[in-house]
């Protein structure tokens, strides 16, 4: 249950962070798309990793949840969505 | 380290390991043998059908008697200049599609027409693909669905398998060099399997990484850019994807025609644009439409990012050229991302590399599957968990290494019997059947005793092939990429060959792990670790 949170949470993570470093780099997102894509996976890996490890289940994940409210906050503050670059 | 903390990633590893583990066997086992795809196109060709192609219609007439008999392969087709010259299309409509029907890929080859001139579907193996369906979505079916649930679950397992090997590179880091040269056995077989499994991780890490992010990258694309459009960039993406990943805008027809120069012309045209590029296919938008275009697509020898394309009107006038060099940052990364996966940018010594690589890959997971299963119950007690695990792991493994070869002898022996019509079916099926009885089987047998047969089995299958097509086909089976693919088998038969003797020997040397002999009852002594003997003695 637990990795599969993990799973499941670190995903929408991942993509969001991606997302606010492709709006503080000076280079439209389009150009850099594929790279985007292979930091989304390593990303992924390396939050399922953090996630899962430590000896107690609640507080990572509750930690996860809370970094991608955090996080999609963070993006309404960008032009991204439907916008340029 | 501190001691509880090197166990937690212990146990993470391990979990993720087993979670990932029998999906990732089938990829490796398969993917091994899909290093040699295109050779395998050519050994699965039966001698009288190459023979065959030597009296056919050359590609330039197959392509004008596909596109004047088949409208929808007019708005779309590959063409494959082989030695038998093959034309692609996807038939979106019921006219002229034949048996086969609308909604599907056709492949029309130059040996496909009837002395009318008329296209006649005739029965082909179709063992590559099958091999390369194995490999990237575990060949199970799309059923229609806009997303492929095999390629993506796929991606899933890699991620997993990406954390797996960050926690790995984190427990053997400190102790790498020490374990480089830890494969011996010191009179214990269990840590000599420990650290054929460590010394295989260790070796062959860079190979890991770039194979999970690839496979991860590649799987899952479809679901990242789905949430990467949801949450990040909106609707917008998939218009910039297909932007900027095409090779050219689609075709947007003004009704006018045009008539198209032969094939040799736009090869010759494109050679004239990008002399050092071979030519591997070519994709016709918009055939006969002024508004159409031609993409040479190839490789550039010399990168590991090697692919290029030269897109052309239909006047032969150049358009665009992509190549290492001349293309944007997208294709700058996307071309070795496909390449490092497949293996492909660096001759025959790095395919060699990858298919070794990959057999290697393959005995990780099941070393590491088996580790798994007898550290849970040296932990925890025999538990029938860890020993339908184990029972799985073995029935699922061996299921697929026999499965495999048992399609590779349908594949060689079914066209020369009255079934050959039934040949690309009964290779999926054979396989399909095989491990699904030795999965059953396995859940029901002695571990031991089911892995000292199946070790017996499986090397004699893989045996079994190349000797099949010498019967049947003779010096046939000696030109060059048919002799590649024979003495890959025969490395596959040796192989096995030599897990059987490590198998045996632990067998004669250390005694048998309770979870490999019989029943596990609650009743049965609990297996005491290494630790645990010293303690007690």
């Amino acid at each position: 249950m637990r990795a599969f949170l993990a799973f499941l949470l670190s995903l929408p993570l991942s993509v969001m962070l991606m997302g606010l470093l492709a709006a503080a780099v000076p280079a439209p997102w389009q150009s850099w798309l594929v790279l985007q894509l292979l930091g989304v996976t390593l990303l992924w890996m390396l939050l399922v990793t953090l996630v899962a490890l430590p000896e107690r289940t609640w507080p990572p994940l509750v930690a996860l949840l809370v970094m991608n409210g955090l996080a999609w906050v963070a993006l309404q503050t960008t032009a991204l969505y439907g916008g340029g670059a | 380290m501190k001691a509880d903390r090197l166990r937690r990633f212990i146990d993470l590893h391990a979990w993720l390991g087993m979670a990932s583990g029998l999906a990732l066997f089938v990829a490796f086992f398969a993917g091994a043998l899909n290093v040699f795809h295109h050779e395998l196109h050519h050994w699965q060709t039966p001698q009288a059908t190459e023979a065959a192609s030597q009296d056919a219609i050359d590609g330039q007439a197959l392509l004008d008697r596909v596109t004047d008999q088949y409208p929808d392969a007019r708005k779309r087709l590959f063409f494959l200049p082989e030695e038998d010259p093959a034309v692609m299309w996807f038939q979106s409509s019921d006219a002229g599609a034949g048996e086969r029907g609308a909604g599907e890929w056709l492949t029309a080859h130059a040996t496909d027409f009837d002395e009318a001139g008329k296209y006649v579907e005739k029965p082909r193996s179709a063992l590559a693909d099958f091999i390369n369906q194995l490999h990237y979505q575990l060949a199970i079916p799309s059923g229609g669905l806009p997303i492929n649930l095999g390629m993506t679950f796929m991606g899933l397992i890699s991620i997993l398998y990406g954390a797996a090997l960050f926690t790995g590179l984190v427990i053997h880091w400190p102790k790498l060099r020490k374990e480089f040269f830890a494969l011996k056995h010191e009179g214990n077989m269990r840590r000599y399997w420990k650290n054929m499994h460590n010394l295989i991780g260790v070796v062959s890490l860079p190979f890991h990484l770039i194979m999970s992010v690839t496979g991860a990258a590649m799987g899952a694309f479809t679901l990242v850019a789905v949430v990467l459009g949801t949450l990040v960039f909106g609707p917008q993406l998939r218009g910039v994807i297909e932007e900027e990943t095409a090779v050219w805008p689609p075709v947007q027809s003004q009704g006018e025609n045009a008539a198209m120069v032969p094939m040799a012309d736009y090869l010759s045209a494109a050679a004239d644009a990008l002399p050092e590029m071979s030519v591997d296919w070519v994709e016709i938008r918009g055939y006969g439409d002024a508004a159409g275009w031609v993409d040479v697509a190839g490789s550039v020898p010399g990168d590991v990012g090697h692919h290029a394309h030269v897109v052309l009107d239909p006047a032969m006038g150049v358009l665009n050229v992509i190549a290492p060099g001349q293309r944007s940052l997208n294709f700058d990364s996307f071309s070795p991302v496909y390449s490092l996966h497949f293996g492909d940018y660096g001759g025959m010594l790095v395919k060699g590399l990858y298919f070794a690589m990959g057999l290697l890959g393959a005995l990780l997971f099941v070393s590491g599957n088996v580790l798994w299963c007898e550290r849970r119950s040296d932990r925890q007690g025999p538990s029938r968990g860890s020993a339908f695990l184990l029972r799985l792991t073995l029935g699922l493994c061996f299921g697929v290494v026999i499965g495999v070869a048992c399609s590779f002898l349908v594949s060689k022996g079914l066209p020369y019997t009255p079934w050959a019509a039934w040949v690309a079916t009964a290779e999926r099926a054979v396989c399909g059947v095989v491990v699904v009885l030795l999965v059953l089987w396995s859940l029901r047998a002695s571990p031991l005793r089911f892995s000292g047969l199946m070790l017996m089995v499986a090397p004699l299958c893989y045996l079994a092939v190349p000797l099949l097509q010498v019967v049947l086909e003779g010096g046939h089976a000696l030109e060059a990429d048919n002799l590649l693919i024979n003495g890959l088998l025969l490395l596959v038969a040796s192989s096995l060959w030599v897990v059987r003797r490590q198998f045996r020997k632990r067998v004669r040397l250390a005694e048998p792990h309770p979870l490999w002999v019989g029943k596990v009852t609650q009743g049965h002594p609990k297996h005491l670790t290494e630790t645990e003997r010293e303690a007690v003695s």
